[in-house]
């Protein structure tokens, strides 16, 4: 339903099937550290993609080097055919790459629903409009009763939601959601899973999703990219990854 | 906790008893636009007391502070949406103010005192209105040149810009001979501004200032001051946004120094220094940064405020004796008030929010009315 009524602005050229989100050889460099080294990966589409690692493995400088907040130190990062590394997180966000935040990162003193509306507004929508377009996604999410609420007054599980709303608005093709289902109880994390399975039918958008919490992963995720130490460990279905001895010795010896 | 709770204006319950249906499409809009509204009315009143019944020096007095009230709304338009505290706005004022000088003093004055003038505007005399507006937009333009570096700081960093443009302009409007005469008096300009002159200004800039505050532009601005990088993640155009308010405040300040070019009829640099800074950004802080409502009542209070300490000082009749405040009791007063409204309300006396609609009334309004921040 969402789909078919969002502005016809925003879901511009996001419709062209194969456009994919690629990284080609990114690399990212802090002072002596490297961060992210030589990753490939390529985002379709429709697909859900798990991102895992131990901490410090490198996924949030992954995502913050596909979305412009990184500016990779050597490498591309590629929408379609064109190159976007080196260009400001905005219009990144504008053509259609989204991501949300592993600390949520709301806009505490605006109503939840104008958290969600800045999106639309940004990229051209009345305010009525991306009101209308914003309470969709709210409902979405189920918390129609709260958007009047400033959000600096949510519950964490929810302050997530809203995060993964906002990331949602006007269409993007692909959305990054850094560690959703953080710090949640089981019952939460399989809540907000539910939904993360519903975006790639519902919004038709590829999804990378970083994930601690394997059980998770390996149910939602079609792919999986394992990183360590900013290298890729293993790549392939949660099945081929579950049984590579790597990917087992690194998951060991991190406790 | 209890902070966030306060703040959450569509849950506060509402405070009278009475109950004012608005139905007609006119009363819809008076209560949308409500903050704006409310404080005109209260301006109005205010101006029309002290023109009819005030004597002369208090109206001079309500003149000066309606010119800091303007000044503040200003102010709040950059620093409410955009969260970045600006030490240079009355640079922008200064601006203004000379600017209303260049086109509206008599050209025998302009001849003799700022030479430097280039023909045309030596020769000849715009009229109040232009001088106001045009000055307004030359400090705008300034803005536009100064904001499209200055905006690309933040936090802190881009607040010590602000206090160096000011520095700059300062400095600079002080030996710019041929045009300000420099550290000398400026003299002739037509005095225009009283109470009455000021209210409609002050009348439509805060209906202006309310309306980007809820546009989609002032959204965005709102959106960066909370986070500014998730704003960037939801598609704002950071830099963009903060010089549009920026520039729209400096619009302001510049119409304000006008005004006050045109309420003394003389100028000097140093009136335009860090004293007025301060007192301008104070009233802000004291009303509560984030809210036209706020800008509106600490202007008032800290002005009310400090003319009631100017009479003390002054002194009144107790018996045989005078009971006189100490020279110099105003400052320490404001400054007394100040730290006590900042530890109790942390967020101003209007805690950031506007003051709506009061009187309680028919869902339907209150919903659209509410779900705007
Ligand atoms: N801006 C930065 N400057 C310097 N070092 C950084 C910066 N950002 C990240 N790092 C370092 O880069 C490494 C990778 O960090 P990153 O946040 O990407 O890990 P992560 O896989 O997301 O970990 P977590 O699971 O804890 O979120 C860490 O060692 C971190 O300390
Ligand atoms: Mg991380």
């Amino acid at each position: 339903m969402l789909k078919r009524k969002t502005d016809s602005r925003a879901a511009q050229g996001h419709r062209d099937d194969g456009l994919t989100l690629q990284a080609v050889d990114v690399t990212v460099r802090f002072g002596g550290l490297t961060a992210v080294d030589t990753v490939n990966e390529t985002l379709h589409r429709g697909e859900i993609l798990g991102v895992i690692g131990p901490n410090g493995a490198g996924k949030t400088t992954f995502v913050n080097a596909l979305t412009g907040f990184q500016e990779p130190t050597s490498g591309q990062v590629k929408l379609g055919q064109k190159v976007i590394s080196g260009l400001s997180p905005h219009w990144i966000r504008r053509h259609g790459v989204s991501r949300s935040f592993q600390a949520g990162r709301l806009f505490r003193d605006l109503p939840v629903s104008e958290n969600v509306e800045v999106a639309g507004v940004s990229m051209g929508l009345s305010r009525r409009r991306a009101h209308r377009h914003a309470m969709e996604l709210i409902e979405w999410i189920g918390l129609k009763e709260k958007a009047r609420q400033p959000a600096g007054v949510l519950p964490y599980t929810d302050e997530r939601r809203v995060g993964i709303a906002r990331a949602l608005a006007m269409q993007p093709a692909f959305v990054l959601l850094d560690e959703p289902a953080a710090g949640m109880s089981d019952l939460e994390c399989d809540d907000i899973m539910r939904l993360v399975k519903e975006i790639p039918e519902r919004f038709g958008c590829g999804v990378l999703l970083i994930e601690h919490n394997m059980r998770v992963i390996m149910g939602v995720c079609e792919r999986i990219h394992v990183l360590d130490s900013g290298k890729t460990l293993s790549r392939g279905t949660p099945a081929e990854v579950q049984k590579d001895p790597a990917v087992i010795q690194a998951y060991l010896g991190h406790g | 906790m209890a902070m966030t709770t306060e703040g959450n204006s569509a849950q506060r319950p509402t405070s009278s008893r009475f109950t004012i249906e608005a139905k007609s499409p006119f009363m819809l809009q008076v209560r949308a636009w409500w903050p704006p509204v409310l404080w005109s009315i209260v301006l109005l009143i205010i101006v029309a007391i002290i023109m009819l019944a005030g004597g002369p020096v208090l109206q001079k007095t309500l003149t000066d502070a309606l010119i800091k009230l303007l000044v503040v709304v200003g102010l709040y338009v950059f620093i409410g949406n955009s969260g970045i505290l600006s030490f240079g706005h009355i640079g922008f004022m200064m601006i203004g103010a000379y600017g209303a000088a260049w086109m509206t003093c008599c050209p025998r004055t302009k001849k003799l005192f700022i030479p430097g003038l280039p023909e045309y505007l030596q020769t000849h005399q715009f009229p109040f209105l232009v001088s106001v507006v045009v000055s307004g937009l030359l400090a705008a333009v300034v803005a536009l040149i100064s904001g499209s570096v200055l905006m690309r700081l933040s936090g802190i960093a881009a607040s010590i810009g602000t206090f160096a443009f000011l520095m700059v302009m300062y400095s600079f409007y002080l030996r710019w001979d041929p045009w300000t005469r420099g550290a000398s008096t400026m003299t002739g300009l037509p005095v225009e501004t009283n109470s009455w002159v000021m209210l409609p200004f002050i009348v439509v800039v805060m209906f202006g200032a309310f309306l980007y505050a809820r546009s989609r532009y002032g959204l965005s601005a709102k959106a960066s001051r909370d986070d500014e990088v998730a704003s960037k993640a939801a598609g704002v155009n950071v830099v963009g946004q903060r010089l549009l308010s920026f520039v729209i405040s400096a619009f302001i300040v510049g119409m304000a120094g006008a005004l006050f070019g045109h309420f003394l009829g003389i100028l000097t640099v140093d009136s335009f220094g860090l004293p007025l800074t301060f007192i301008t950004l104070s009233m802000l802080v004291v009303g509560g940064m984030q809210s036209l409502s706020g800008a509106v009542l600490g202007s008032i209070v800290i002005s009310a405020l400090f003319e009631a300490l100017r009479q003390l000082e002054v002194g009144f009749n107790v018996g045989e004796s005078v009971i006189a405040l100490p020279g110099g009791g105003r400052e320490v007063g404001i400054g007394i008030l100040m730290l006590i409204i900042l530890i109790f309300r942390r967020n101003g006396l209007t805690a950031n929010q506007e003051i709506y609609w009061p009187f309680r009334g028919d869902a339907a309004a209150k919903t659209a009315m509410s779900r705007k921040s």
